[in-house]
């Protein structure tokens, strides 16, 4: 028997799964039988947890939906009818779309270098509850861009957005209800990618989504 | 009951987003079982492993609106239970666990095929995959275990196969020293 302490590449490949004890030399016929007991060593029985678990979970899950905290976070979230008055004078609403207007000029045709920097721009007010948020990404290459959130279920095909020529300027406007929202951007339908212009959460598994609130008033990346 | 086990996971994830909390049984009753040979392999023990199971479903239903694919909600819980499983594994030593604290074998010393002498390498298996590293263990009990491939360990995960073989090997070389001190 070997005295190593390692296995040969060859016995490492035969556990892999990608030889057969036959491809190998006869001097390394012990050190693959060794390696055979270990893998015959391998329990694949199932594991059945304790009956009870379902009824855990379900009742945690169930707290958890009615806390305060949580009906105040869907709250936030998730779209609903409301109607929302404003009595404003015509000077500065005008002014105040004048002032949008400019502010994504100066972001879409000003710099496009950076872009993503100024994050997502409310554009005007849209039905009762939704703001117009403007959508921008400087992705020069890509064949198709969209973005997904939690305002549509993540769903990737929901949201297109159209290029802006052959800058590599990507952008779409969507009426997004009041709320917060977390959402990215999926480029060539595989690459998920976090806007840089406005700012992230941790999804808890080493992904960033980014984050942009709603309010009565206008969008803003929190 | 069939007839609720055959709504997709995509459904039943955006019927609980849209307040039908009742439906997360469903996804509760697909995959507690299914990746509780995964914990309790990667813990050590099926007490741990139902603990970890119960954790990644509660939290998985508290992170639900982050989950931007529904129709992978099943990857996408592995992911929560693995992490779990790593934060449990990182505890261990600052709580002073001793990693010989571990079931008696999971599946037991009782076995009714009365293999006692497969049981006991069993339980040598057992004992020598905790004292690898979380992430050599992990690879290991993926593909040995539960049967993936490379490449399915490294669609998970997001490791590369060459990556994982790597962390593989040298749980093969660890796991050959400590099965021989046993011996």
């Amino acid at each position: 028997m070997s005295m190593s302490k390692t296995y040969h590449p060859l016995v490492k490949g035969l556990l892999d799964g990608e030889r057969s004890l036959a491809d190998l030399p006869p001097e390394l016929r012990a050190e693959a039988e060794e390696a055979e007991r270990l893998l015959g060593a391998v329990d694949r029985t199932p594991v059945s947890l304790s009956p009870a678990l379902d009824a855990r979970v379900m009742a945690a899950v169930r707290r958890r939906a009615a806390s305060p905290v949580r009906r105040a976070w869907r709250r936030l979230v998730e779209p609903r009818e409301f109607e929302l008055r404003l009595r404003i004078r015509p000077w500065i609403a005008w002014g105040g779309a004048l002032a949008v207007a400019a502010a994504t000029a100066l972001v879409v045709l000003g710099r496009p270098s950076v872009i993503p920097a100024g994050g997502p721009t409310p554009t005007r007010v849209a039905a009762r509850d939704s703001i117009y948020v403007r959508f921008v990404l400087y992705a020069p290459g890509a064949k198709r861009v969209a973005v997904a959130g939690t305002f549509n279920q993540w769903d990737q095909n929901a949201a297109p957005l159209v290029p802006a020529g052959t800058s590599g300027i990507w952008t779409t406007t969507l009426a997004l209800p009041v709320g917060q929202h977390q959402y990215a951007f999926v480029v060539d339908g595989q690459r998920w990618v976090a806007d840089p212009g406005a700012p992230a959460v941790d999804d808890g598994f080493g992904r960033r989504n980014s984050v942009v609130a709603v309010t009565a008033h206008a969008g803003r990346a929190l | 009951m069939g007839q609720r086990d055959e709504v997709s996971d995509s459904d039943a994830v955006r019927a609980v987003l849209a307040g039908d909390v009742d439906q997360y049984a469903i996804l509760v009753r697909r995959y507690r079982d299914r990746y509780a040979r995964y914990a309790a392999r990667m813990l050590g023990s099926r007490d741990a492993a139902e603990d970890a199971v119960q954790d990644a479903l509660i939290r998985a239903f508290d992170q639900l609106a982050a989950c931007r694919e529904p129709a992978k909600f099943a990857g996408w819980l592995f992911l929560i239970l693995r992490n779990r499983c790593f934060a449990e594994r990182r505890r261990w030593p600052r709580e002073g666990r001793r990693l010989e604290d571990t079931d008696e074998a999971i599946a037991g010393p009782g076995r009714p095929d009365g293999r006692l002498e497969q049981a006991e390498r069993a339980r040598a298996l057992e004992r020598a995959l905790l004292k690898l590293t979380a992430e050599q263990r992990d690879v290991f009990v993926q593909k040995h275990f539960e049967g993936l491939s490379y490449e399915e360990i490294g669609r998970t995960t997001g490791a590369s196969v060459a990556s994982l073989k790597m962390r593989m090997h040298r749980a093969y070389d660890r796991l050959r020293e400590l099965l021989k001190e046993h011996a």
